[in-house]
């Protein structure tokens, strides 16, 4: 049982996670390959604070959300305003450097020894961890709710039309790096918030938990759901951490030899999945074919009937 | 409005594209500005906005309250003082509606910030009446989808930078993949503003009729130079013109 509550209070994270992924990619359109570099110094600096520094668990979560944002804040100076192939490497190149510290930063961070224990906030209440669960389920409902308005929103609006086409944007007088670096820094801030929430889950940090498969898993997610769709990034979890991780992980009568090749058989289904989404559908389960798609009538009445050439 | 340039020049791999000792645009109401394919009009115009940056040369903004230098402005910074530029190939968001595109346009960027998430209906009353207005002048296909030919992306193109309400507009060949009628529209709708004195206009174009019917001052620029300016008439019989553009 506490195993289930576990897997469902992480199924949270990812979703929250490719949530604000929605917002930075679908609607921004930055290409934000280092999910887990920015998660991962939430939950790292949660626990050194909460650990070697004796914080209270929220003012640690707090603390290590803004040591992200800061740390965000500087990246986005660097790479935002370059192509999305460069911050796709700068993103992917951050988390792998945020990785290799936590295990090299032994004193800091234990190293491979690893890092605890964090308990769960309330300690004398039996079953804390079902009380913590609801408490991500309220931030994560915040975090779509308030992804939902904004997509409807003037603010939203104008980053989809910074994500479609920058420079005219900028030529309109709406200030796009400032905005992208706004949301960029925000978002990745919240990220690191979700980091340190997650702490307390684990209870006992391990530098393994900061491998990139965890930034595939989003991105994989947000891809099957559908990028540019509110809720397409929750779907998304739930046909790939929730159907594998939970389901047939906890239900599916597997004898325990072939238990072990589990892990693998997931990724085989994770691929799968990916390749007949871009092939059906392209703009993921949720996702509404874009204009760019749709079928044109061969003639308009304001159309190139009488074209001047320049 | 007066904005003016000088000792301004843009080269491409040591080639000057653009090398202007000084010009003034928006002195009178609708200028022109004229002269054979390549001759720089398009950087010249991107030059002005900070779309492009000058190898040498100084730009700056008369704005009756005051000159500002535009040089270590940004695009978006020029925008927001009120000079903006439709553009010679065809601009776009793809994801926004005609309406949306229009809303986008005419929202000032301190309407779009983080608290907007939270408002309880998204555009004010004026700004649909405004889009809806001139939306309903002009016969797109699908007036609440979206803009689906070229010529209707070229025509969205040009009403987003009216509706912005810029006090100088530059326009670089508005009738270029536009049908004459809705050239003409939309032209008319430009000299009514101007006659409004609610902006000035520098038009690019080939179509030199109607540089000659809408012009109050032509400027005619070749291999990247001001070569001569003047009124209408006083272009049209100029010498240098004639041999340089005209062919004759
Ligand atoms: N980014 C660039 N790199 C190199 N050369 C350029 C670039 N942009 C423009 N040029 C060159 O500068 C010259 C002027 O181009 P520009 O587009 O300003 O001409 P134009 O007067 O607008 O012509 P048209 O009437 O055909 O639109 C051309 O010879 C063009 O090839
Ligand atoms: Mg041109």
């Amino acid at each position: 049982m506490d195993y289930l509550i576990f897997s469902f209070s992480l199924m949270l994270v990812y979703i929250g996670l490719a949530q604000l992924l929605h917002v930075q990619f679908g609607l921004l359109g930055i290409p934000n390959f280092g999910v887990v570099g920015f998660w991962g110094l939430g939950l790292y600096g949660t626990g050194v604070l909460y650990v070697s520094y004796s914080m209270p668990l929220i003012v640690a979560i707090l603390l290590a959300s803004l040591i992200t944002a800061a740390v965000a804040y500087i990246l986005s100076h660097l790479v935002l305003q370059r192509s999305g192939q460069a911050i796709l490497a700068a993103t992917l190149a951050f988390a792998a450097i945020v990785a290799t510290l936590i295990i090299t930063e032994k004193d800091i961070t234990g190293g491979v020894q690893g890092l605890g224990t964090i308990g769960f906030p309330f300690a004398d209440v039996a079953s804390r961890n079902v009380i913590y669960f609801f408490l991500l389920m309220v931030v994560v409902v915040l975090l779509i709710w308030i992804s939902a308005k904004l997509r409807d929103s003037r603010m939203g609006r104008s980053l989809i039309a910074i994500r479609d086409n920058e420079e005219l944007a900028a030529s309109l007088g709406k200030d796009t790096a400032g905005t992208k670096r706004g949301v960029f820094v925000l978002t990745c801030a919240l990220m690191g918030l979700l980091g340190g929430l997650t702490a307390p889950l684990h209870q006992f940090l391990v530098p393994y938990l900061l491998a990139p498969s965890l930034t595939f898993a989003v991105w994989i997610a947000l891809v099957l759901g559908g990028k540019g769709h509110n809720l397409g990034a929750m779907v998304g979890v739930f046909a790939t951490f929730g159907l594998f991780d939970i389901l047939i992980e906890t239900y599916a009568p597997v004898p325990a030899e072939q238990a072990i090749l589990l892990p693998n058989f997931k990724l085989f289904c994770y691929g799968v999945l990916l390749v007949m989404i871009i092939m059906f559908r392209p703009a993921g389960m949720l996702g509404v074919d874009g204009p760019r798609t749709r079928a044109r009538p061969a003639t308009t009445p304001a159309g190139d009937a009488s074209v001047k050439e320049g | 409005m007066k904005l003016e340039a000088s000792n301004l020049t843009k080269a491409y791999h040591q080639h000057e594209v653009v090398n202007i000792e000084h010009v003034a645009f928006g002195a009178k109401g609708l200028e022109g500005l004229i002269g054979p394919n390549g001759a720089g009009k398009s950087t010249l115009m991107g030059l002005l906005t900070r779309r492009i940056a000058p190898t040498s040369g100084d730009i700056k903004l008369d704005t009756g309250s005051g000159v500002k230098t535009l040089n270590p402005l940004k695009s978006h910074e020029v925008a927001r003082i009120g000079l903006i530029k439709t553009n010679q190939r065809i601009q776009g968001f793809d994801s926004l509606t005609i309406r949306d595109s229009l809303r986008l346009a005419m929202t000032p960027p301190k309407d779009e910030g983080f608290m907007s998430v939270f408002a309880s209906h998204r555009d004010p009353e004026d700004v649909e009446e405004r889009v809806s207005q001139l939306i309903e002048a002009f016969p797109f296909t699908d007036r609440n989808g979206y803009a689906r030919s070229g010529g209707e992306k070229k025509l969205l193109d040009i009403l987003r930078c009216l509706i912005a309400e810029p006090k100088l507009l530059l326009m670089d060949e508005p009738t270029a993949g536009l049908p004459d009628d809705i050239t003409r529209t939309v032209m008319d709708m430009v000299r009514e503003k101007v006659a409004d004195g609610k902006m000035r206009v520098v038009v690019v174009e080939h179509d030199l009729p109607l540089i000659w019917e809408y012009c109050d001052y032509v400027h005619f620029l070749s291999e990247g130079s001001i070569l001569f300016e003047g009124e209408p008439e006083e272009v049209k019989s100029n010498r240098v013109v004639a041999e340089k553009y005209m062919g004759v």
